[in-house]
């Protein structure tokens, strides 16, 4: 119930950089999600906002107090370790009950509450044994647990639901999102599975190498992503990205896709021509990309590279050169890997990126 | 099937489940007659070597508790239960059970609490590595050495503890181990310097694997680092500590060499520790089996004693308790 800022800050490791001039405002009750590939310094941004890492340089701000300096129990915060961090001489009970005990709240009042999160999270028949005793699940659950048992000013959660199965995962993913939607706590919230940050999250924070790429709400950054790394790390299946050169005069631009030229729908002309990038990268995402045997005008020749089953459709990979491309098919699509195809998109449904730097076309 | 069962036939046709048969002939047929007698053989030497340094003297211990041991021409007495019942009308055999028990509770107190502190102080801090090697040194000196050191110390005339005492009102004019109500203090005092640096070094190893991640979770939780402390870093520390007690409380109870330096046992019989009243019955009065009955005795307490910590240290609900855990 706290607005949470990062301003400018940096996080060294000796002469490794985890964290590279981050600014970020979190609004009041927001959820936002930090999403990035593994090492990408999600966690190390999270401890940083937690007290339990020190700042090279910058400012955190909770409300509007620079929180710098304040030791974590003074932050009033509770977290999810990636790693559990549980307490092996205590029992279950006394792990979640921890911060209430902490804080001295009457054992009648801790009782009631622990036995109510440990209900919530399906492990109240747990609470005598000791977290050795504990499955992987069972030990997240419990670190769970500890964090939601009291209502602090900031909830940050680090993978809190990584080791639970495919079911209980979506269970606690709508259970965590209630929860906190009711209470209004704002919760950052470290995930690198973006259905869990696309599905969850007020807005999502992509990070890269240290550097934060985008902050948006989960649609801006599906449909508008600002380079091609957010492009083709946000949606699954992947976006495929294409090499291709401008052609064609003002009015008349087309692009060039290894001789294959594609015509371009007014908007997208227009854009392009304005920006004057010779070389592009041009992004389709798998849905809206079509494959078939037949030809089919406009359609670029490919050959079928490999075929995989969906469920509802197939994702059908070609190959044009070196260039893969990913679309997908229903089911009836029959082609064998090694036959000729067609793929078929079109130009309002693209991407477009500077190849150059990887930025996407202004519009 | 256990290994070597069924040596004399080839695995092949040893056995109709393949597969079983290979796996359980394989080591047989690395070492085809493994012979029971061949391993005891092999451990022979270390076993007789136990049985000559240990073993035999106890038995020899249990002979003597049991007889009036004699010199040269005058030969062993058997006397039953005599040696030991006498002990339960000795009073300086009492007493000396009540001195050594305050003077293993103070010194382990005290030791546990310095040393502790001492430790929570220097770990991480600057200091750290040259204090460790200096607090190495007390350690390393011969407890004789220790009580003569601190036997000039103590001197009423030129003894520097002495005259601090003394500035501080603390003492009279007779040194310390002069006066009977105050000589086992400064016999403390030795122990407590030798051996408080063992507990600091034990526990500053026992901090230093004090998972990362519990003091942060904790400090998370709404801990200062004096919860911190009770809460995450004892609990951890916990079994060091006791195997550190467990070593010096079995050390206490052997303990007289300093004694002997110092105060021989007074005045009167004030520092007069069990084992300072065993070494005197067994080589001053040469009653040596009523030395091995006081000898049992101790021994019988110190295994009760030590088996009492070592099922402490095994129990992990005592564990918790200890760990203050129920504290709300
Ligand atoms: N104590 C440390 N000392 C040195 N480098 C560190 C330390 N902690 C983290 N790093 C480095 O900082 C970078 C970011 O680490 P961080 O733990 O934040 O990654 P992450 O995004 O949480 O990854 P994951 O998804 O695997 O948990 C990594 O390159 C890591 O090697
Ligand atoms: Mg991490």
């Amino acid at each position: 119930m706290v607005a949470v800022s990062f301003n400018n800050v940096w996080k060294d490791y000796g002469d490794s950089v985890a964290v590279r001039d981050l600014n970020m405002n979190i609004k009041d009750g927001e959820f936002v999600s930090l999403l990035g590939p593994s090492g990408c310094g999600k966690s190390t941004s999270l401890r940083m906002l937690a007290g339990l890492e020190h700042i090279t340089s910058g400012e955190i701000v909770f409300g509007d107090k620079v929180v710098n300096q304040l030791p974590p129990k003074d932050r009033d915060i509770a977290m999810v370790f990636e790693n559990y961090a549980l307490y092996p001489h205590k029992t279950i009970f006394d792990n979640i009950a921890n911060p209430l005990k902490r804080a001295k709240i009457s054992p009648s009042e801790i009782t009631r509450r622990v036995n109510e999160a440990a209900k919530l999270l399906e492990i109240d028949h747990l609470l005598e044994r000791r977290p050795q005793e504990l499955s992987g699940g069972q030990k997240q659950r419990t670190a769970i647990g500890r964090a939601i048992v009291r209502q602090p000013q900031v909830y940050l959660f680090d993978e809190p639901i990584a080791h639970l199965d495919a079911k209980l995962r979506a269970r606690m993913r709508s259970e965590l999102k209630h929860m906190q939607f009711n209470l209004g706590v704002t919760t950052i919230y470290v995930t690198h599975d973006q259905l869990e940050a696309l599905t969850m999250a007020d807005r999502i924070a992509v990070m890269n190498d240290g550097v934060l790429q985008q902050f948006g709400t989960p649609q801006e950054i599906y449909e508008n992503p600002v380079n091609s790394w957010v492009a083709t790390f946000v949606g699954e299946p992947q976006m495929s990205l294409m090499e291709m050169s401008m052609t064609g005069e003002k009015g008349d631009a087309a692009l060039d896709f290894f001789g294959n030229i594609i015509s371009l729908d007014a908007a997208s002309s227009s854009r392009l021509t304005k920006a004057g990038i010779a070389d592009l990268l041009v992004g389709v995402r798998p849905d809206k990309a079509s494959v078939s045997l037949q030809e089919t005008p406009g359609a670029i020749k490919a050959e079928v590279y490999s075929r995989q089953l969906l469920g509802a459709d197939v994702l059908v990979e070609v190959a044009i050169g070196k260039t893969r491309v990913r679309a997908k098919a229903d089911t009836s699509f029959m082609g064998n890997v090694g036959e000729p195809c067609y793929l078929n998109f079109s130009s309002e449904n693209l991407y477009y990126f500077n190849a150059e730097d990887g930025k996407v076309v202004e519009r | 099937m256990t290994i070597g069962s069924e040596k004399n036939i080839h695995p092949a046709l040893s056995d109709q489940d393949w597969g079983y048969a290979t796996i359980s002939q394989t080591p047989t047929s690395v070492n085809p007659n493994p012979k029971k007698w061949f391993y005891f053989y092999l451990a022979a030497p270390a076993i007789i070597l136990l049985a000559a340094i240990t073993i035999y003297p106890f038995f020899w211990l249990i002979y003597m508790s049991f007889h009036k041991v004699g010199f040269g021409a005058v030969s062993d007495v058997f006397v039953g239960l005599k040696n030991f019942s006498r002990l339960f009308s000795d009073a300086k055999f009492i007493a000396g059970w009540g001195l050594l028990l305050k003077y293993s509770a103070i010194c382990l107190t005290i030791q546990v609490l310095v040393g502790v502190a001492l430790a929570v102080v220097l770990n991480n801090s600057r200091y750290e590595k040259p204090l460790i090697t200096m607090f190495l040194m007390p350690m390393m000196v011969s407890p004789v050495v220790a009580g003569l050191l601190f036997y000039y110390l103590y001197n009423g005339t030129f003894g520097w503890y002495h005259w601090i005492f003394q500035s501080l009102g603390i003492l009279g004019e007779t040194s310390i181990l002069g006066n009977s109500s105050t000589a086992l203090y400064g016999i403390i005092l030795v122990d407590v310097w030798q051996w408080t640096p063992l507990i600091t070094l034990i526990t500053l190893a026992g901090l230093k694997r004090v998972p990362q991640d519990q003091l942060e979770a904790n400090m998370v939780d709404g801990a200062g680092s004096i919860s911190n402390f009770f809460h995450i870093s004892l609990p951890n520390i916990y079994p060091f500590l006791l195997i550190a007690i467990l070593l010096r409380f079995m050390d206490n109870f052997r303990f007289i060499d300093a004694i002997l330096v110092l105060t021989g046992g007074g005045p009167g019989n004030s520092t007069r520790l069990l084992p300072v009243y065993l070494f005197d019955v067994s080589f001053q009065f040469f009653k040596l089996g009523r030395g091995a009955a006081i000898a049992i005795s101790l021994l019988i307490v110190t295994i009760i004693l030590g088996m009492i910590l070592v099922r402490v240290l095994e129990d992990p609900a005592r564990k918790s308790t200890l760990a203050g855990d129920s504290d709300s």
